[in-house]
């Protein structure tokens, strides 16, 4: 394949730039959620190419049709509830407009509690799931084309989505766009569902060419007002897309300076036709993946790559995620971690079960992403965004949380306006606190700053965190020790 | 007053321990000392605001409040011809003339009004109005519209321009992320959802203190850590700014009542909150806080009397607290909104993204009436109302006539003052 900018060809190691636990630990964080010690050891063997190739090799297909466990959301504990969502689907799906209405409004009761239910399961897949870079992908992409359950938004509309992003994670783009303007959720958020002839709804118009394709800047307002002429008439009928006729505008729209009959479809592919889509997207999976500040060379060569392979994505992951510019020094350790990131990542590296779902959502929440309820369709901001003075209590309180310490003051109001309930007050204890006998206090020091920052870190903290052990290695002392290290601000990045 | 100076003097003796320590200190820390050191500087800063100065806070509407349901001109036909199903009933709109009138649920603002402490200024925008959320509200919160993607607001420019080397207190939002509107380059305001979780729990808070101060000398150099190390400064400045800041906002907030309850919401926990520190002499002068929700594409009435409900109630314990406190006459409060709505309702019984709309500025220090005349309803820009103040004005004269400021160097030009501020 044809290199089209020296910053994305082939990262190969060298003698003098290896590719040593430093760098697999940074692939394990950015196409994953983090590594265990053995991981990043697996990694490290692999070499750069092949883990790239493992880490890729996931079906393009939903959770559903995967074998065994966590498949699927539970729901068995709601009361009244199907057991999960499929059945639930098909409950519905033959059923006639009024009973579809009722069977909705039953279930609407317990819609939070489904919710509850899909972020969990969709946590312990990022956790604990076989496809690291899929969900990390299917993370991405909720972010992006961005979809809140707030407003209660019904909850089998949510997870339905979900699978689509991860379906589509590491497809094709062009496919995907089709698709996700066309999903319930979606069409149900951004208000489609109401776009009609009479009265044209511009919302989705709108956020499709400034945030999913375009980006601000690549079209004028009355190529909005066309576009939602065009996607008249695309609505759901709760469970499913349905297109409606009688509410299309079939008049002839101008769009891009093109005139026709356009529909939705139309109008996607005279979007997927302009330069400037391909490198938009390809520019936030950078952002995403690798860095922020992508010059404009760099820039037009992702747009370039992706639209050569038709908007395939897989060439285009593969070739940033082996590229010169992923292992560069501006993108080792120095991506924010995302509450998300920073959450899974503790559970990973300290070998945690997976901790009560309602209080790991008030933490996430709190720290400001809590997955399905982006706070707008812009998705979230993150970068220096996650830090202020706030959150950075509260990143620390879990991190010491999760380690086993005191269970953080997380008195945040819910959605409704009502208190969160009370936290348990303990968790399962991570696993491997038991000092490691042969150590002195430095080594053990070494082996969580590894374990957990993963990088190198100032002599002078070490210092303070071997003092903690002056007074011997035990259990209780050790857990001090990783208590503090997930309090650091070099355990913020990644 | 004690407490301020003891506030004070904890940050000091921090941050000189800190030098004694540390070649690299928070950048606030470092500033403090050099302020103080310098009797010339420190009279430039205005750092004394615990008692007497004076204090703006913002309330952000966000989602683009629909104006033309906010303050209504339920004399004028068009607005129940281009409404039609959600419109107020002239009878219903709680009546300012016999044009204009609040909406229903305003009960407060309007008795602010009556009494002599609200001015509501129409018809405020900017030339070629983005209908984009985000590109307006980046708009609104930097004040620079050529700006593409800005990075300082008008508030942390008014911080960086007065007291470059003041404490994080003297800006506080509530919320989880700190607004655009308050970043500055000089100077990192402090925000927080909620005082009680507004600490660190783990147990060993010695350690984590040395922990999180700044960075001692690097002791390793290889170009990655240079590169990671930008982002480790900040996040240890961001830390220190928590640790010193943290005890003193709970010791505050956990000592207020208010004579009025407050709306058990996010938004009346949040003014509560405000009041708390006001109450307890801060040195904060700007205080920022959002009510959100006001993205009405569909359904749009029951929505919108519901968040008027809650921004007339949150508002009306607010002022209620103030003067009981006897801070009315200190505190000025703004609203805006990154947009007002479309003109004509569509077709969901909601509105969708429009242009200019009112704002309202509060306090006993306020020149209380109408400022401006209400945009035409029949001369449109794209089905938008035009704009008739530019929203610019409003800032320069809060900064000019409150906050005793020259607005041109932190809003890059001069714009014309309005008369909301009493004169002397």
């Amino acid at each position: 394949m044809a290199v089209f900018h020296p910053l994305l060809a082939q990262y190969v190691p060298t003698e003098s730039d290896p590719f040593d636990d430093v760098k697999a630990a940074h692939l394990l964080n950015r196409a994953g959620f983090g590594g265990t010690p053995d991981e990043v050891a697996r990694v490290q063997k692999l070499g750069p190419k092949q883990a790239v190739e493992w880490l890729l090799d996931f079906p393009d297909a939903p959770a559903e049709e995967e074998l065994g466990n966590n498949v699927s959301p539970d729901l068995s504990s709601i009361a009244g509830s199907p057991s999960d969502f499929r059945q639930y689907y098909r409950q519905l799906r033959d059923k006639t407009p009024q009973e579809k209405k009722q069977l909705q409004q039953q279930f609407q009761q317990a819609n939070r509690q489904a919710l509850e239910a899909t972020t969990a399961w969709w946590l312990n897949r990022m956790a604990f799931g076989q496809y690291p870079l899929q969900e990390k992908l299917t993370f991405f992409w909720h972010g992006h084309f961005t979809t809140s359950a707030k407003d209660e938004r019904a909850a089998l509309l949510m997870w339905k989505q979900n699978e689509l992003l991860r379906e589509n994670s590491a497809g094709n783009f062009e496919t995907f766009v089709r698709a996700i303007s066309r999903d319930p959720a979606m069409l149900d958020y951004l208000n489609n569902n109401e776009n009609r002839k009479a009265h044209p709804n511009e919302n989705y118009a709108r956020e499709l060419m400034e945030l999913f394709t375009l980006g601000i800047g690549n079209y004028t307002e009355d190529d909005i007002k066309q576009a939602a002429r065009a996607f008249t008439g695309w609505g759901h009928d709760g469970t499913d897309f349905v297109y409606r006729v009688n509410q299309h505008d079939d008049g002839i729209k101008t769009f891009f300076n093109r005139s026709g009959n356009f529909d939705g479809d139309d109008i996607i592919t005279l979007i997927l036709q302009n330069p400037a889509c391909p490198k938009f997207i390809s520019g936030e999976l950078f952002k995403y993946l690798a860095y922020d500040d992508i010059d404009p060379s760099l820039s037009e060569a992702l747009g370039q790559l992706l639209y050569t392979n038709r908007y395939e994505l897989r060439p285009l992951l593969r070739t940033v995620l082996t590229s010169r510019a992923f292992y560069s020094p501006q993108a080792l350790g120095v991506q924010i971690k995302s509450p998300v990131q920073l959450v899974v990542g503790t559970i990973r590296m300290l070998g945690l079960q997976m901790p009560p779902a309602q209080a790991l959502a008030s933490a996430l929440n709190q720290m400001g992403q809590l997955p399905l309820m982006p706070p707008n369709v812009r998705g979230w901001p993150g970068g220096r965004m996650w830090i202020n003075t706030s959150t950075l209590f509260i990143r620390y309180n879990t991190g010491v949380w999760l380690a086993g310490g005191e269970v953080p003051a997380l008195t945040r109001l819910n959605r409704k306006g009502d208190a969160a309930g009370a936290l348990p007050d303990s968790l399962a204890r991570p696993s491997g606190f038991d000092p490691n006998t042969d150590g002195d206090a430095e080594a053990v020091v070494d082996g969580w700053l590894n374990r957990l920052i993963q990088r190198p870190v100032g002599s002078d903290k070490k210092d303070v965190l071997v003092n903690v052990l002056a007074d011997g290695v035990n259990t209780d002392s050790v857990r001090k020790v990783v208590q503090l290290i997930v309090s650091m601000p070099e355990y913020q990045l990644c | 007053m004690e407490k301020v100076v003891s506030t004070r003097r904890v940050f000091l003796q921090k941050g000189l321990t800190l030098l004694a320590v540390a070649p690299t200190i928070p950048t606030f820390l470092d500033q403090t000392v050099m302020a103080l050191n310098n009797p010339l500087d420190s009279k430039l800063t205005q750092q004394t605001s615990g008692k007497d100065g004076k204090i703006l806070v913002v309330v952000q509407l966000s989602g683009g409040n629909d104006g033309l349901s906010t303050v209504i001109p339920y004399g004028d036909d068009v607005y129940y011809q281009q409404r039609n199903a959600i419109s107020h009933p002239a009878d219903k709109v709680l009546k300012i003339d016999g044009y204009l009138g609040l909406h229903p649920n305003l009960t407060s603002l309007k008795s602010m009004y009556d009494s002599g402490d609200l001015a509501i200024v129409q018809g405020v925008g900017y030339p070629n109005p983005n209908r984009s959320h985000f590109r307006s509200m980046d708009i609104w919160q930097s004040a620079q519209p050529e700006i593409q993607q800005p990075s300082t607001g008008w508030i942390g420019r008014y911080f960086d321009n007065t007291c470059p080397g003041c404490d994080p207190h003297v800006g506080v939002a509530i919320g989880e992320t700190l607004p655009l509107a308050m970043q500055g380059e000089k100077v990192l305001p402090l925000s927080f959802e909620r005082p009680d979780s507004y600490r660190y729990t783990g147990r060993d808070k010695t350690d984590y203190v040395k922990l999180n101060q700044a960075q001692l000398p690097p002791t390793i150099t290889t170009p990655r850590e240079i590169t990671a190390g930008d982002q480790l400064d900040f996040l240890h400045r961001t830390a220190m700014d928590a640790q010193l800041s943290s005890e003193e906002i709970l010791r505050l907030t956990r000592s207020h009542s208010s004579p009025q309850p407050y709306p058990a919401n996010e938004f009346g926990n949040g003014l509560k909150t405000i009041a708390a520190m006001i109450a307890g002499g801060l040195p904060t002068r700007v205080y920022y806080v959002a009510l959100s929700g006001f993205d009405t594409h569909a359904q749009q009435l029951n929505r919108h009397d519901a968040l008027m409900k809650q921004l007339s109630d949150g508002l009306g314990a607010f002022w209620s607290d103030l003067k009981q406190q006897k801070n009315n006459d200190r505190v000025m409060l703004m609203t805006f909104s990154e947009f007002g709505r479309r003109v004509q309702s569509n077709a969901s019984g909601g509105t969708d993204h429009g242009a200019a709309a009112p704002m309202f500025v509060m306090g006993s220090g306020i020149q209380q009436g109408i400022v401006s005349r209400h945009p035409s309803l029949n001369d449109l820009d794209q089905g938008d109302l035009k704009y008739v103040v530019d929203f610019r004005s409003v800032y320069a004269s809060i900064l000019q006539n409150w906050l005793n400021t020259p607005s041109k160097p932190i809003l890059g030009d001069q714009y014309p003052v309005l008369p909301l501020v009493k004169s002397a």
